[in-house]
């Protein structure tokens, strides 16, 4: 198979920078799916990671102390000095994500019913912060009933009604097929970060391949040799074939070297399956691109695309943080419809055949978008020929 | 002479449509993804309400309270939960087929089922919680105030906001400002592709070009430093069109301190055709290995940084200290980020002095490497 071994030589050829790509995406994804991982099960979990916060008080009461104590079952204090550059220094660089000051007279004015309120500063998009913002509205609330309505209550005896409320909580029960999203929450990221370094590795080898065979003059001397234009295209399609193959086999078996155990499931299947499907998807895409592109531009096309694809559709930003009119225009690429699917299978508790028509539609859209890949590439190759 | 080559080189590097494509065309792009996955990550997008269930036993329709709590926050557009009455069989059918996040069992006291943990079943939690902590004060009040009874009832409605929020200083911290600047940051530093190809252009065993320009009876570090302002002016110009673009079309917000802005774009850009020249002048293989070490260095800075995924940045700044201080994609972030946040610019001038001996280092190393080479034979 002289065409299938030239193909292999050329890929070779190249090797070099292609594992160079192939290391680097690797490695950001390994980083950015265990570090979201930690994240989901952090905000997913019942019990809540302490968070650092800082606790200013400028009045003393035992209301004040009460809260402080209310807070301390959630967050750990924290103590850095009250001075501008001191706390922005320790929200910028995460020491704390919230501070809360009580302004001085706050215990006074709210024994009398006044409006008050505390003031916080945080640090953006860390989602900890709403627990911390529950608690203290929480007990000051309730801290408001007993005051509107029992008019000679102490402040001592205020704050132990207000801890033995607050000590209770609802019962939880783990339904009896439990799913515990947290420990697969590595599988679904790693997943989800796989179709950035694939489309750019195939479109990559892909184009590499096409624009050795669409020289014309090589072309020309193809064309007189003993081999049939069949066998010769068939060759080239199979070797084009094992190449995405490849690429899918070592993403994945990356991520069973990385983590044995947590890959041993049947999701772990359903994801393989999936990210299989994109696969074909993303080397018939690749194939389009690669007889559409000259040599020049590869790299150029291969970051817009990949970055393009990922960003829009929900890659690196998980779908449900994206705006709608984001995903309307992304649900015309297939990765949407990877993710959309990675996103369902992360939520399956059973896998019977039931669950399977569950995960289905996505992966036939993505078959859908395949085949019109593949015509259009198809088209693009003649049309090439041709001229 | 000077504006000769400088002419001269500024139409060649123009010509040059895959550098203009790196330097410029794709920092736009990438800016107008960026703006497309985060605009809605500090918004707080409409909230849909949880899909729950809650069984029908005795219990619960003798819980007059709770069953007209649950029903209230069930109802109309900002409702919390989408709510259904099933017996307990088919509420354990709907958690199988997840098409409830959980269910509510009352029994002696209120009880959640949940298959999973996740932010649903948290809010569930926290409705619950709240629902039986307020009960507990509700029934302590009655036995100390029996008379109280409807106007308790009716202030449990009210709830009061006890939080207000206040910026520290003038400038509210924003996590999606340090996505842009970081792009601003990698745009510079991807001026070492013309950094790297002015070193390319003087080296005759690289380029025909250099064989020819390295004939012509000028001084090489003068044709050096005139081909390198051009070089320079091409790149400030694409950062200054990248910065128009950011603020403008995607409105990014840089501050008030419009003068900073524009000098740090300036010593950035030059970092980046700095570094490009000394990984060219350092590298003597081949162009695409220098290619690959440039854009290696680059990503690799800006993942860093912050670029792909923000918490990495503090992961950096608390675990290796120093490595934030030696990647200049994180040193330009952070210097537009102090910018826009601190109201001093001590933290800025850090930056900014690193970035200077960046700077001198890399043209110092440049000057040694490249002086005096001589070619006995190509």
């Amino acid at each position: 198979m002289p065409v299938f071994k030239l193909c292999f030589k050329i890929l070779k050829k190249n090797m070099f920078l292609m594992t160079m790509y192939i290391v680097i995406f690797i490695v950001v994804s390994i980083i950015m799916a265990f570090a979201s991982a930690n994240e989901q099960k952090n905000l997913s979990s019942f019990t809540q990671e302490k968070r650092n916060i800082v606790f200013i008080t400028e009045d003393s009461s035992p209301l004040v102390e009460g809260l402080k104590q209310e807070l301390g079952k959630i967050a750990n204090f924290v103590d850095i000095p009250d001075q501008t550059e001191a706390l922005q220094d320790a929200l910028y660089f995460r020491v704390v994500t919230y501070v809360l000051r009580i302004p001085r007279g706050f215990t006074e004015a709210f024994m009398r019913g006044e409006d008050v309120q505390v003031e916080k500063t945080v640090a953006p998009a860390s989602y900890g912060n709403l627990y911390i913002d529950l608690t203290v509205d929480k007990y000051l609330n309730t801290a408001r009933l007993y005051v509107n309505q029992l008019e000679n209550l102490s402040l001592e005896s205020l704050v132990e009604r207000l801890r033995q409320d607050l000590s209770q909580s609802t019962v939880t029960e783990l339904g009896r097929v439990h799913n515990n999203t947290g420990s697969n929450a590595y599988l679904k990221y790693y997943y989800n970060y796989l179709p950035y370094s694939l489309i750019n590795i195939l479109i990559f080898g892909m184009a590499e391949l096409a624009i050795v065979f669409n020289n014309s003059d090589l072309r020309k001397r193809n064309a007189c040799s003993p081999l049939s234009s069949k066998s010769m295209n068939l060759q080239y399609m199979l070797a084009n074939v094992v190449f995405a193959l490849l690429s899918w086999f070592i993403t994945v078996a990356v991520c069973f070297a990385l983590n044995f155990k947590k890959s041993l499931n049947m999701s772990t299947v359903y994801y393989m399956l999936n990210f299989f499907v994109f696969a074909i998807c993303a080397a018939t895409m690749s194939f389009m691109l690669g007889n559409l592109v000259n040599r020049g531009a590869i790299t150029a096309v291969s970051n817009v695309v990949s970055l393009g694809l990922s960003f829009i559709s929900g890659v690196f930003v998980p779908q449900e943080f994206i705006g709608s009119y984001v995903l309307k225009v992304a649900s015309f690429t297939p990765t949407y419809w990877y993710v959309y699917t990675n996103d369902r299978i992360a939520e399956l508790t059973q896998f019977d055949f039931e669950k399977f028509k569950y995960v289905l539609p996505g992966m036939l859209i993505q078959l859908c978008f395949a085949l019109a890949f593949f015509s259009v590439a198809m088209v693009i190759a003649k049309k090439k020929r041709l001229s | 002479m000077f504006a000769h080559i400088f002419r001269y080189r500024l139409k060649c590097l123009l010509r040059d449509r895959e550098t203009i494509f790196w330097t410029l065309v794709f920092p736009l792009i990438l800016a107008v993804l960026f703006n497309m996955a985060f605009s809605n990550l500090n918004k707080v997008e409409g909230f849909s309400p949880i899909d729950i269930a809650v069984v029908d036993n005795r219990q619960y329709q003798e819980d007059q309270y709770f069953k007209m709590t649950l029903k209230e926050v069930s109802q109309g557009d900002d409702r919390l939960f989408n709510l259904v009455v099933v017996s307990e069989d088919e509420a354990n059918k709907l958690l199988n087929e997840n098409s409830i996040a959980g269910y509510i069992v009352v029994e002696d006291s209120v009880k959640l089922v949940v298959n999973q943990t996740g932010i649903e079943q948290s809010i569930i939690k926290s409705f619950l919680d709240n629902y039986i902590q307020t009960l507990s004060a509700v029934n302590s009040i009655l036995t100390l105030n029996p008379a109280g009874g409807q106007e308790l009832f009716n202030e449990l409605g009210n709830r009061y906001q006890y939080i207000r929020e206040v910026p520290i200083a003038k400038a509210e911290p924003n996590n999606i400002l340090l996505y842009f600047y970081s792009l601003i940051a990698m745009a510079c530093l991807y001026g070492s592709f013309f950094g790297m190809r002015e070193i390319n252009d003087t080296q005759p065993n690289i380029t025909p070009l250099a064989a020819r320009i390295n004939t012509a009876p000028v001084h090489k570090l003068k044709l050096f430093i005139y081909s390198m302002s051009a070089s320079i002016l091409i790149h400030i110009t694409e950062i200054f069109i990248l910065l128009l673009f950011l603020r403008f079309v995607i409105n990014v917000d840089f501050g008030t301190r419009t003068v900073y802005v524009i000098l740090t774009a300036i010593v950035g850009s030059v970092v980046g055709n700095a570094f490009g020249a000394f990984i060219s002048a350092t590298v003597k293989k081949d162009e695409n290995l220098k290619i690959g070490i440039s854009i290696c260095v680059s990503m690799v800075g800006s993942f860093l940084s912050g670029m792909m995924y923000q918490n990495m940045k503090y992961i950096v700044a608390k675990k290796m200290p120093l490595l934030s201080y030696l990647n200049p994609v994180n040193l330009l972030t952070d210097a537009f980020y102090c910018l826009y946040y601190y109201d001093s610019l001590e933290k800025y001038a850090l930056n900014m002095s690193i970035l200077l001996i960046f700077i001198l280092a890399f043209c110092s190393g440049i000057y040694l490497m490249v002086r005096r080479r001589k070619y006995a034979s190509i």
